[in-house]
């Protein structure tokens, strides 16, 4: 019964971040950079790392990512998002589980931000075979500052909210 | 929010504007050439000659019509068209800032662009 109950608490994360990556794509952005976004579903990666640990996160990442691409129907910016997907929630880990008496979940969401952005140029600079798009990174970099201190920010209540009202694990 | 969030903040923002900043004097330093490929107006890819690009064959596909461009070392040609006359096959290779391709019929242009070197042949030139 415990892991039925885990099982379908980690399938409602994910609905929850495929909803949040559809509602993030309707809200316009000040500045318009391909590539850049709010990351609103990171939020949901990063609780689940969080209360759950580095399996489940992983999982619900990923599985956020490939049911995104079957949402919006956008195969060439899988690649982008999977990538950025797997190596921003390793980073997240790693920053969470070792330096946690450093940063607060803000620092951890903003060095998975950067993650996300480096897996993505990366990628960006095979396919297209020209490691000039690396001049792209500062400009991105930039942006996951915010992003990922929003994302942080709102992570750190609902991990709060969610360990008192719920005897998760 | 820990000291460490905003060490890291103010890390990353020195580190993201010093690379932009270095970047941008890069950019400005070098007279690099580029091909702009322009469809019905509109520039559709944007290619920096490198050594990694030499040999690259680009297909453009679009509801006016195929062509194939190849870039070469520093240079730019047509190897095929699904155009009637073909003059921009005909054409062969462009290399200097300033030349075109012309495919009317597919409503293509290919054109160097860049920042003119200072000893290239100009109009002052007997």
């Amino acid at each position: 019964m415990k892991k039925l109950n885990k099982i379908i608490f980690l399938s409602v994360l994910v609905s929850v971040g495929l909803a949040l990556g559809v509602l993030e794509s309707a809200i316009p952005l000040p500045i318009s950079f391909p590539g850049a976004k709010l990351g609103l579903s990171n939020m949901v990666v990063l609780v689940t790392l969080v209360v759950f640990g580095f399996k489940d996160g992983i999982t619900v990442s990923m599985l956020k990512s490939i049911v995104l691409m079957l949402v919006t129907g956008s195969v060439s910016s899988f690649i982008y998002s999977f990538s950025g997907a797997v190596l921003s929630c390793i980073a997240m880990y790693i920053a969470y589980k070792y330096f946690s008496n450093i940063f607060s979940l803000i620092g951890v969401s903003i060095l998975g931000a950067l993650a996300h952005n480096f897996a993505q140029v990366t990628v960006a600079a095979i396919i297209i075979n020209n490691l000039r798009i690396y001049t792209y990174l500062p400009f991105l970099m930039l942006t996951s500052i915010f992003s990922g201190y929003f994302v942080g920010l709102a992570s750190s209540y609902i991990e709060r909210n969610l360990r008192g009202s719920y005897n998760i694990i | 929010m820990t000291k460490g969030d905003k060490i890291l903040i103010v890390i990353v923002l020195i580190l993201s504007l010093i690379s932009m900043g270095y970047i941008r004097r890069q950019g400005l330093s070098n007279d690099d050439k580029y091909v702009s490929i322009q469809v019905n107006g509109a520039e559709v890819k944007k290619i920096i000659f490198d050594k990694s690009v030499v040999g690259k064959k680009l297909p453009i596909e679009t509801e006016f019509g195929y062509n194939l461009v190849e870039i070469g070392d520093n240079q730019v040609r047509v190897i095929e068209a699904d155009c009637p006359d073909k003059i921009d096959v005909k054409q062969g290779w462009i290399s200097r800032i300033g030349e075109t391709i012309v495919c009317l019929p597919n409503r293509l242009v290919i054109e160097i662009k860049g920042v003119e070197s200072v000893n290239s042949i100009d109009m002052m030139n007997y």
